[in-house]
């Protein structure tokens, strides 16, 4: 019975030993900070406010956000205005009604929505900005560096188009919405180049409103008052097509240099590969998706801290895509993202 | 019905002068912007000035016949752009693209059908009907369509031949906007459903108590509008190489019906024809021409062409009054 009594208290000293071993090991493989920030996203409330789902942009972010929503178990609701500032206005008056947790905004342009900004951050309300910046700056911004954005494209022209193999120094900036961030920005950026190189002709600034037919429109026109004309920047691939297809039109595929952004959709690649663009700086809208999922993260992480105490900047990634590199994850596809 | 009273006599004559008007700017224009800017007095500009207002001239003759008839169709940019945007989506299906682009003009058709119904039959008047419509239609297209781009498949060659090709060197835009307005305007003025259009126009009441068929008439109107909407789409397509939906919430429909009123055709109906539409389609392009070289701004440029579309309203007041007759037979 003894012997029987010693190895029932072994093997009850073995379990227990044993039981302590796995707390401590669990203990161990616990992820410092991991359950409180499971905890500070579960059951949050996020409002994001577009200019219009119907862009691959939006389209592009969204999907990130949805998956980042879905693994951390918050609320993303999407209140598409449809390009309708008027809508986008009561968008976010209800927005600010409801008093999310966080409310991301892509801005029509500077103004509209300033004063709307600074209401929902008094209520309390974190606001986080993407691609398109009000005059009012929100808890953070994540998008382009749009001055950086129009000095890379002018200067993408500059290189073309001050050589002395160039056919002419005249460029043509075919702008977007004027009052929109993007456009005001862009302007500075072109400037300083434009300064720097004197010898460029900027011959036409018309906007083409994001419309491809419009750019058609006006880069058919310019071109029969510059039928030497060197070089076009624009602002969006999907509008930039109609400009290509303007200078196709007119056989001058060669002599014209057509440099756009965007947001690094495969149809943009498509319209490198068929001839119709020359150079698309591309801000990868998936990645841009990525670092605001980070960011929406970081914001619900501190309820304690103050909407609008902490002001923060991030500008996103911008690759060069042409010929040669007009593949792979510079041409994302809806369906790679899901 | 025009030329049938002294009254009619009458506003015939003023109606011709409005065009003659419509056409002296437009020649003073031409002539200021032909010694002023370089280059534009070439033939490759002229060419271009008609392939830009092609699209425009195509929507207006549709506008313009509805107009005729006493409506008015604010939902030709809406079924532009989601007929032609639906075609290019049934294409993705792996359909064949021509037979994707009938497919697109029947459901076009349809909506042509709906809208002239509850305007004839159940008597919404047209710019809240086609208002309402227009805005289904587009929001419809936007939850079936994702993307605002629809790009059509690459290598149609009579999609390509539409937006490049010529016939003795005049673009097959500029044909096809011409050979549109060619037909409305034989079918206006040479037929009898033309004369009825004119006859419902004037004055539905007496034309249904007449014994006209107006309730038919209006509905064949808007679906005629529809597919000259869808034919205007395809221009465009095969211009840029896909259609962009957000056009819908551009400023498209008040140009084109700036075109119609400013051409002449009152919004009384029963007046005005296609060489109205011609008068301003010219003028309108030779404006926007002229204001793209001369650089100047977007507001400018809408500011210019809303204080022309405000005058030509005006003068369509003053030259047709409304009268009690005009307003106990409908208002548009």
């Amino acid at each position: 019975m003894k012997l029987f009594n010693k190895c029932l208290l072994a093997g009850m000293t073995a379990l227990a030993l044993l039981g302590a071993a796995q707390a401590a090991g669990a203990q161990e493989t616990d992820q410092v900070g991991r359950a409180p920030y499971l905890e500070s996203l579960k059951g949050k409330k996020v409002i994001f406010v577009p200019i219009s789902q119907g862009m691959d942009l939006n389209q592009a972010w969204v999907m990130v956000w949805q998956r980042h929503a879905a693994r951390y178990g918050f609320s993303l609701e999407v209140r598409d205005p449809n390009g309708d500032t008027n809508a986008g206005i009561r968008a976010m008056q209800g927005a600010i009604a409801e008093k999310p947790d966080l409310i991301i905004v892509q801005n029509p342009d500077v103004q509209t929505y300033a004063r709307l900004l600074k209401q929902a951050q008094a209520a309390g309300i974190k606001v986080l900005q993407v691609n398109m910046q009000s005059a009012t700056q929100t808890d953070s911004y994540v998008g382009n560096d749009w001055i950086e954005m129009g000095r890379l494209e002018m200067g993408e022209l500059a290189k073309h188009c001050t050589g002395p193999n160039a056919v002419s120094h005249k460029v043509v900036w075919l702008a977007g919405v004027q009052t929109g961030a993007a456009n005001i920005y862009m302007r500075t950026g072109i400037d300083e180049v434009l300064k720097a190189n004197p010898e460029l002709q900027l011959v036409s600034d018309q906007p083409a409103d994001y419309i491809s037919e419009k750019a058609r429109q006006i880069t058919e026109t310019v071109l029969q008052q510059h039928p030497d004309l060197c070089g076009i920047m624009g602002i969006w691939d999907n509008a930039e097509v109609g400009a290509g297809a303007a200078v196709a039109a007119a056989g001058k595929q060669d002599q014209v240099t057509i440099v756009t952004n965007g947001a690094g959709a495969a149809t943009g690649c498509e319209s490198i590969k068929n001839g119709l663009l020359d150079v698309i700086f591309n801000f990868n809208a998936p990645i841009q998706g990525e670092i605001a999922a980070q960011q929406i993260s970081e914001l619900l992480q501190h309820p304690d801290r103050k909407a609008g105490s902490e002001k923060t900047i991030f500008f996103g990634p911008i690759t060069r895509v042409d010929k040669t590199n007009a593949t792979g994850r510079n041409c994302w596809k809806p369906e790679d993202i899901k | 019905m025009p030329g049938s009273g002294k009254s009619d006599d009458r506003r015939l004559g003023f109606k011709a002068s409005q065009e003659v008007v419509v056409v002296a700017i437009s020649v003073v224009l031409f002539v200021v912007f032909s010694a002023t800017l370089n280059n534009f007095l070439s033939q490759g500009n002229i060419i271009a000035i008609l392939k830009n207002v092609s699209i425009l001239g195509t929507l207006a003759v549709g506008m313009g016949f509805v107009v005729v008839g006493r409506g008015i169709d604010l939902t030709m940019v809406a079924v532009m752009v989601v007929g032609v945007a639906f075609s290019i989506w049934v294409s993705t299906w792996g359909i064949d693209f021509t037979l994707a682009v009938i497919c697109g003009a029947i459901l076009v058709a349809a909506i042509g059908l709906f809208t002239g119904v509850m305007v004839a039959v159940a008597e919404v008047p047209p710019i809240f009907a086609t208002l309402a419509i227009a805005s289904s239609v587009y929001g419809s297209g936007r939850i079936v369509f994702a993307s605002d781009v629809l790009y059509a498949p690459p290598d149609i060659a009579w999609l390509k031949f539409v937006g490049n090709g010529s016939v003795l060197g005049v673009p097959m835009s500029v044909v096809i906007f011409g050979a549109v307005a060619a037909m409305m305007g034989l079918f206006l003025r040479k037929t009898r459903f033309g004369r009825l259009v004119y006859a419902t126009g004037d004055n539905p009441n007496a034309a249904r108590t007449t014994g006209l068929p107006t309730r038919p008439i209006i509905v064949t109107q808007y679906v005629i509008s529809a597919l000259i909407a869808f034919t205007a789409g395809i221009i465009m397509t095969g211009l840029v190489t896909g259609i962009d939906t957000r056009l819908y919430n551009s400023s498209l429909i008040y140009d084109v019906l700036l075109v119609v009123v400013l051409g002449g055709i009152g919004l009384s109906g029963g007046q005005g024809g296609v060489r109205n539409v011609i008068a301003g389609t010219i003028l309108v392009g030779i404006l926007t021409n002229g204001m793209t070289i001369l650089n100047f701004s977007y507001t400018s440029q809408n500011l210019i062409k809303s204080v022309i579309l405000l005058g030509a309203l005006a003068i369509d007041a003053i030259i047709n009054p409304r009268d009690e007759q005009t307003s106990q037979s409908g208002d548009i």
